[in-house]
Parts: C-alpha cells; structure tokens; sequence
C-alpha cells in the first residue's frame, strides 16, 4: 500500500510547483486589479482619445488565447527587445527587503506574470465596466444636487457601490487567475501543472500526480469562494440595507 | 518586421501536412471548436435541463460534478482524459479526441449553468399556466419553456464557444498539431522570426473570435438583452 504513495521527494515538486502556483496568481491578481481599473476607466471615459485604445486592448487581449500571448511574451517580445535590457533581465538582481532577501526571478516567471497580468486586467476591465453601469443614475444625480464635485462623486459614491457589486465576477476572475497560472507549463515555468507532469514522467503514478495536483487546485479555488462568501456577508451588496 | 516566414509557411499555418498528412492548423483548430461546439451545447442542455428538474441530493450531486470541473484548469483535464480515456474504454484514443472530450466536459459545465439560468428567468406563471393546461412537467418544459428560453441563452453559449475557440490552443500540451502546436514547430525550426510568427497566429484566432463575438452582441442585440 505505502509503495502506492508518492516519495516525499515527489510530494514536495508538486508543493514547491503548488508554492509558484499562489504565488504567481496572487501577484497577478493584484496587479490585474489595478491595471484592469485603469482599463475600464480609460473604456467608459467620455474622450475617444482614451476610450478607443482601451478598447482595442479588451478586444485583442480578450479574443486570443493566453497560450499564444505567453509565447508571443516569451519568445516573440525577448527577440524584440534590445539586448542589455535582455541581460538585464536575465541576470539575477538582489534586494534586501527589511527581513526577506527577494530573489529575482527567471525570465519564464517574468514573461508569465506579465502575460497573465495583461490578459487577467482585460477581463477584470469588464467586470468593473459592469458593475459601473449597475450603479443607479439617481445616485450620480442625488451626489450632484448635494454639491460633490465630478472626482468626489467617483471616488465616495460610484466607485464603493460598482466595487461592491463586482465583488463576486471579480472573485471568479482570481479563480480564473489561478486556472490559468497552469498556462505557463508551456513556457517552462514550474508551477503546480509542470511539476504533476514531471513527477509523473519519473515516478509513472499517474493517478497520485494528478490527483495530488488536481486537489490543490480544488482546495484554492473553495477557499476563494469560501472568502467570497465571507466578503459578502460582511459588506452587503447595495439595496441590502446598512453597510 | 519581416512576414516572409508566415508567406513561406502559409499553407503549413492553414492545413498542416494536409494533402499529404493529417490535417492541421487553422482548419484543425476550427474542427475541434466546431466538433467542441456541438458536444459542449448538447452537454450544456442535458445537464442544465437535469439542473432545472432535479431537487435535493440528485440536484447536489450534479452540482458537485459540474462544479468540478469548473474548478479545474482545462490543461489538468487534458491530462486526466488522456490518461484515462485509454483505461476507461480501453483503445487508443488520439489526441484530438482527448482534447474534444475535455473541451467539452468543460465547456458543456458552465453551458449547463447558463441554461438552468435561462429556465429560471421565466415566471413561475408559465410552469404553472402549462400545468393548468393540462401539460406533463416534461411536455411543459419542451413546449412552453423552452421555446422561450433558449433565445435568452443564445449569447451565453456564444460567449463560452468564444473562450472554447481559444482553449483549443492547450491541445499543444499533448503534442495535437492545431495552430498553436503548428505556430511553436515553424518557431523551433526556423528560429528567427519568433514575433512575426506568434502575432500573425494570434491574429488568425482573433478573426475567429471576434467574428464570434460579433454575432453574440448581435444576438444580444435582437433579443434585448443588451450584452453589447
């Protein structure tokens, strides 16, 4: 029964691969976050000067597949760049951060954080669009006629109220980040897919390797949903009540 | 810039090997969406119809099932099918089947999702004014109901074909030769023009797409409810 396991060796790859898993999403969902906000408030501004451009980006961002973005990053933007910001990249850099030395890391992980970054801000752009337009024109109105200014009514009424109601697309966006993370295997990172790969090309216990990594990716994606659900409750959408 | 590359291999990019070998490229990616398509809205039906009709544990198991696979990224259901497809039915199964089964399973799961919620948008009047009519639940929903919400889900399902289109790219994680595989092999072995190559490959998905989309918001448009 126990050879029916995985060594602790294995078991390891597949929490170290687990490891640039969360790491990797979380650093893209909040990056995503703050570039899909800009995204959507260049989309909805009244000038076409900033609007068209964002749309551009939604459209082309939306309607092509990560794996070729991450390989057109990967390969395509490494042959354009010129080369000392190439061996700038590549070579390892060092910071001593307070208590934790950051490592600088691989090329793979840079071109698959950026990658996901950009194609995750033009969904997460959308979503904030949506909740935008979810927010009554009678509360615009009624901040007006009590004197906000424009930047006041964005900032105290429309933008808590749109990011309340987009709370829960947003979360399946972080989900979708986390999905997606397993995109970057292609290009050599060695997240939690790559690493199930590996340990079962070495060991030949299919069903563990998977199903190992399979839970992982279950287990995130409840605990989002659990925090979602937590979130919610907390701070009710508008119309609730209170809050 | 220097697209001669995409010239010289056009024919490659389009059909693969095809006349000579398996078909490949393009035309492979627009089979397996199409061949995806089909099953992933039939699936999508089966399950959102069984979603709407069942209460209690049937309910939640289904629920759990379709919740499943949901939550897992389509390259680790590539992985299951085609080491388990093999033992389950035990033949070989091609990659391009594996990754059809996958997409599928996937794309028909959250399909079925949209079309409990299309069943769900109508009034309870129209279960209840079917009943009265002396209708069985069955007859009612293939009579009453569903005449009137599929109109409703027709964007849903072309937004997931959408995102169906552009996970037919992850069959490159089993080696089937679709655009992306095709776009990688052309990159390898001529190792110069890496941009060029993977800009005109996202180009061809993105006339796919955004054609796709196109009909969603016109779609949507037609029937009122305003995705656009």
């Amino acid at each position: 029964m126990l050879d029916e396991l995985l060594a602790p060796k294995y078991l390891g790859w597949l929490i170290e691969g687990f490891g640039v898993t969360l790491l990797l999403s979380a650093l893209v969902s909040v990056a995503a976050t703050a570039l899909g906000l800009a995204l959507c408030l260049g989309r909805i501004a009244p000038s076409r000067l900033w609007s068209w451009p964002a749309r551009a980006w939604l459209s082309v961002f939306r309607n092509t597949p990560l794996l070729v973005q991450l390989f057109f990053w990967y390969f395509g933007a490494s042959a354009l760049m010129p080369e000392g910001l190439l061996i700038w990249l590549n070579t390892p850099h060092h910071w001593d951060l307070a208590l934790f030395g950051v490592r600088w890391p691989s090329f793979e992980y840079l071109a698959g954080f950026f990658g996901l970054t950009l194609y995750t801000a033009a969904f997460i752009a959308e979503e904030f669009r949506s909740g935008v337009r979810g927010v009554p024109a009678g509360q615009i109105a009624a901040a007006q006629a009590l004197g906000f200014t424009p930047l006041q009514v964005w900032l105290n009424v429309v933008m808590p109220q749109a990011f309340r109601i987009s709370l829960p697309p947003l979360l399946g966006q972080y989900m979708n980040a986390v999905k997606n993370s397993s995109l970057t295997m292609a290009i050599g990172l060695a997240e939690l897919s790559y690493a199930s790969r590996q340990v079962e090309t070495e060991t030949f216990k299919t069903f563990q390797a998977f199903g190992v990594a399979t839970a992982l990716y279950i287990l995130t994606i409840i605990v989002i949903e659990l925090a979602g659900q937590w979130l919610q409750r907390r701070r009710p959408a508008p119309g609730a009540a209170g809050a | 810039m220097d697209f001669t590359v995409v010239a010289d291999n056009f024919s490659y990019f389009m059909l693969g090997a095809w006349p000579d070998g398996p078909l490949g490229g393009a035309a492979l990616t627009l089979a397996l969406s199409v061949v995806s398509a089909l099953a992933s809205g039939v699936l999508g039906l089966v399950f959102g119809i069984a979603l709407a009709m069942t209460r209690g544990a049937a309910h939640n198991v289904l629920l759990l099932g379709l919740g499943f696979f949901r939550a897992i990224p389509v390259i680790m259901l590539i992985f299951w099918t085609y080491f388990l497809l093999p033992i389950l039915f035990g033949i070989d199964v091609p990659g391009t089947g594996t990754v059809v089964v996958a997409l599928s399973l996937i794309g028909g799961s959250y399909l079925a999702h949209s079309v409990h919620a299309g069943i769900l948008s109508l009034p309870p009047g129209q279960w209840q004014a079917a009943a009265a009519l002396g209708l069985r639940r069955g007859q009612a929903l293939r009579l009453v109901i569903l005449p009137q919400a599929l109109p409703i889900m027709v964007p849903s399902f072309i937004n997931q074909w959408v995102a169906l289109v552009k996970d037919t790219s992850l069959a490159y994680v089993i080696g089937v030769g679709e655009l992306s595989f095709v776009a990688t092999q052309v990159s390898n072995r001529e190792m110069v023009y890496p941009t060029e190559i993977f800009l005109f490959v996202a180009l061809v998905y993105f006339i796919f797409c955004s054609t796709l989309e196109l009909c969603a918001n016109r779609v949507a448009r037609r029937f009122g409810t305003g995705a656009g």
